[in-house]
């Protein structure tokens, strides 16, 4: 009989550098890989892993992920034992208060940490893509008599993203986490942390507990010395966190030989399924280097990309090196480069969005929009005949009339004209 | 209640002149547009028009029928009202018998019908291509206090003697039924879309049983009805297509590939649904060249891909080339194959340099000459394929063949290559693959 366990999902965050594309969902509901979104990740780990207790912590925005979970059938998730429970803030006859922070969120989940009588708790981020066995996470973490293990995977090139590094003894035992921003390549946490149920449940107990989980929890235990070690991951792990490392993630797929693969038959990434027709290209489209789901239409040209359920390519339309969500259509003779382009935008005639060198960054969100990408937020529409630069960010809902002329140049935001006032 | 909301479906067909597709699968079972089964469109048009109480009447290898349909999640008919079930042949206290035909497989059944205490009952084939909204259907029945109503659809006469041929008088009731006659008087046809007063089907159906007949609602039942004078036509216009025979079944699928085709599969007020498969988005790699195809979840393309239709899991590997043809779930087509004109079963294997389609085609299969001679070659379900031969047109192959089976390499245009009998070289003859 494997030991009882009892996974939390974090799925509550908002996703401060996913601007347009966090603003409606949380980081764990992004639309991935041409039908996923985010969660879909950790929900089937788990189930592959033998896992089905499952909390998922939700704050910001979460009616996406809601409806997306729902009962929780796609993951086999609908149980009379165990299942899926989606697990809200809620008001209380005391001391209401939102989620303040990861620990807090658990603290005021107590009940169903003790509930579940778990032997061990595994608490992951619900934005990661990656494919983790937890079983053997699991018999390692057991096999050790660890408090805590915590997943490490090589920080992301390129990134110092204030990501710290978790420091080590030659057996895996965790010496500290530095407190400064770990180089690229070095072990930081991965976002999943397996606790020993009873040292978990004993520290949510503590009166004035801070509400941060790895500040405020995991590194006081490493601080007293209890069994904390280290279990590097050694697959695919992206945390999609910022716009960037949603694109790169996204584009990784279309190597050919893909770092992270969806078709391995023995894990499979599940997801609820959208009653639509197979993807067609038809007339004179021309399809390459793509995933394309179904309900997808192409009579232009695609490259390098990635089409959601329901986009159209209409004739003489190029696509390539982008990402294009659900029931997007890019009209006759438009043309996307290098862009994300979220649900239902309308891409007018002979419009041209994003391309061309990277310029200069967003004005407003430097940091966060630099590399070139175009970003389009859900139901925007783009003038025909318009120019969307790169390093630009349309917002949600944007009307060809919130165009001020026919161009959004390099680097600029564009925003609907309520929203100004 | 007077509405209709029961609806039993005939899904028992053998399907012959399907060759090879029928072997191991029912004629609804049989896969088709990329991700759907032929069955689908019919429940689909059954939920569609709300009617969520649904019969399915199988005998014929029910088993992929049964594994499609499962409990009707899909359709929305996992329901604690209704639902789907699937009528199968039974041992009965004093009546054992398989379905003797259509009308005696819903006699077998009639218990189904009379615990409704229905006034009405609809009646549906599960092998035709269409979207159709049934109430129409019948709210003509009801209104014009018909004992049955017939939808009917236009097609060229010379094409209508495969079909039930109706004659129509002035207001709409039909004066005679001809189930497949040799010289059609018109192209108005049945489309196997019945509705029918429960009393009067019944009766009919109750002196048909014990009657030598062939049992069969075209044959006997609807012309006794259409005897008493009160069957109504209903004239349904948009596209219906019934997938009689292996090249009907090649046109309907190829019809969906045209610009603007007469039956768009996708349709968001009327969807046609379908168990889905768990596969990632179709993958298309940076030298694949896709050509008016239709691409599905789970596929890979590598080499070039023209004017076909690929199931989940088909695969098309670099160098390739898929033309003018339609590959099932999860067959391999390696590298540098030519697949021309072909329909190939799910899990085939084409080795590498095979070239499957390829000559003249003017010699009609060996095996079913009536039924395979418009050139298409078909393949049937895990057959392997040696790398490097070529097979002619009109060529069949069996199902489950491997790689030694082809002793001369070669397969000409014309040949049904069969799998060789167990015994003597110790190979069984039983199926490798109990399902389809």
């Amino acid at each position: 009989m494997n030991p009882p366990i009892l996974v939390l999902i974090l799925a509550g965050a908002r996703g401060d550098r996913l601007h347009a594309l966090g603003r409606l969902r949380t980081a764990s509901a992004l639309p991935y890989g041409g039908k996923y979104r985010v969660i879909d990740f950790a929900l089937s780990n788990c189930v592959h892993s033998g896992l089905y207790r499952i909390g998922v912590l939700t704050q910001y925005a979460p009616l996406s992920l809601h409806g997306h979970i729902g009962i929780g059938r796609a993951w086999d998730l609908d149980r009379r034992d165990g299942g899926i429970r989606l697990l809200p803030a809620y008001v209380r006859q005391r001391e209401t208060n939102w989620y303040r922070g990861t620990a807090d969120a658990l603290v005021q989940n107590r009940n169903v940490i003790e509930d579940a009588q778990a032997r061990h708790i595994l608490v992951i981020s619900g934005d990661l893509v990656a494919k983790v066995d937890f079983a053997r996470l699991i018999e390692r973490h057991e096999q050790r008599g660890a408090a805590l293990t915590i997943v490490t995977a090589p920080s992301p090139a390129g990134a110092r993203d204030g990501r710290r590094a978790v420091r080590t003894d030659g057996g895996g035992r965790v010496l500290g986490m530095p407190d400064e921003a770990s180089e690229p390549g070095s072990d930081v946490p991965a976002s999943i942390y397996l606790f020993q149920a009873r040292e978990l449940r004993a520290r949510l107990e503590e009166p004035g507990l801070g509400p941060d989980l790895v500040h405020d929890v995991v590194e006081p235990m490493i601080a007293e010395g209890l069994p904390v070690v280290a279990q590097p991951h050694d697959g695919y792990w992206r945390q999609m966190d910022s716009i960037e490392a949603y694109y790169e993630a996204s584009m990784e797929l279309l190597a050919p030989y893909p770092a992270l693969n969806l078709h391995d038959p023995d894990w499979l990434i599940y997801t609820p399924s959208e009653d639509r027709a197979p993807a067609i290209v038809a007339g004179d489209g021309d399809a390459a280097g793509c995933l394309m789901a179904h309900g997808c239409r192409v009579e232009g040209t695609v490259r390098r990309s990635i089409l959601f359920p329901g986009v159209h390519v209409s004739p003489g339309a190029v696509v390539e090196d982008s990402i294009v969500m659900h029931d997007t259509r890019v009209l006759d003779g438009a043309r996307v480069s290098r862009a994300i382009v979220d649900k239902a935008v309308r891409i007018g005639k002979e419009a041209h969005v994003g391309g061309g060198d990277a310029g200069r960054p967003n004005r407003e969100y430097p940091a966060d929009l630099a590399s070139g990408l175009a970003v389009i937020g859900k139901r925007a529409e783009i003038p025909a005949g318009s120019r969307v630069g790169p390093n630009t960010l349309v917002d949600i809902g944007v009307r060809e009339s919130d165009f001020a002329g026919r161009e959004a140049a390099s680097g600029s935001v564009v925003r609907a004209r309520e929203k100004q006032r | 209640m007077s509405f209709v909301s029961y609806a039993m479906i005939l899904a028992g067909g053998l399907g012959s002149r399907l060759c090879l597709l029928s072997e191991k699968r029912a004629k609804p079972a049989v896969p088709f547009g990329g991700k759907y089964r032929i069955i689908d469109f019919t429940l689909s048009n059954a939920v569609n028009s709300g009617i969520f109480d649904v019969g399915i009447l199988t005998q014929y290898r029910p088993l992929s029928l049964r594994d499609h349909i499962g409990i009707g999640r899909p359709w929305d008919l996992d329901r604690k009202r209704g639902g789907v079930e699937l009528l199968q042949p039974f041992q009965g206290w004093r009546d054992t018998d398989w379905y003797r035909g259509t009308a005696d497989a819903v006699w077998q059944n009639w218990l189904e019908v009379e615990e409704r205490n229905a006034e009405h009952l609809l009646v549906l084939s599960g092998d035709h291509v269409y979207r159709m909204d049934y109430r129409p259907l019948i709210e003509a029945h009801l209104a014009r206090g018909a004992e049955a109503t017939i939808a009917t659809f236009e097609v060229p006469r010379e094409q209508a003697s495969q079909f039930g041929v109706v004659r129509v008088d002035g207001a709409g009731w039909i004066t005679g039924f001809l189930e497949k006659p040799q010289d059609p008087p018109s192209g108005r046809i049945s489309m196997g879309v019945y509705v029918f007063h429960t009393g009067v089907l019944r009766e009919a159906l109750e002196q048909d049983s014990g009657r030598k007949s062939a049992h069969d609602f075209g044959k006997d039942i609807l012309p006794a009805l259409v005897e008493r004078g009160r069957v109504l036509a209903h004239p349904v216009p948009d596209y219906w297509q019934d997938i009689g025979t292996l090249d009907s079944y090649y046109g309907a699928n190829m019809d969906l590939l045209s610009r603007e085709p007469a039956f768009p599969l996708e349709d968001p007020r009327w969807p046609i649904f379908t168990p889905s498969t768990e596969n990632p988005p179709a993958r298309l790699g940076p030298r694949a060249r896709v050509r008016s195809s239709i691409v599905t979840h789970g596929t890979i393309v590598n080499g070039t891909v023209e004017h076909s239709i690929l199931f989940p899991g088909a695969v098309v590997e670099e160098g390739a080339v898929v033309r003018g043809s339609i590959v099932m779930g999860d067959s391999w087509i390696g590298p540098n194959a030519v697949v021309d004109r072909s329909i190939l079963d799910k899990r085939v294997h084409v080795g590498r340099g095979a070239v499957i389609g390829h000559g003249d085609a003017t010699r009609p299969n060996r095996a079913c000459p009536e039924h395979l001679n418009s050139g298409l070659t078909i393949v049937g379900k895990a057959a392997r394929i040696p790398e490097g031969i070529t097979i002619g047109r009109n060529a069949r192959i069996a199902p489950d063949v491997a790689e030694e089976d082809f002793p001369g390499g070669n397969v000409p245009s014309g040949e049904a290559l069969e799998r060789p009998k167990g015994g003597a070289d110790g190979k069984s003859t039983a199926p490798r693959e109990a399902r389809v």
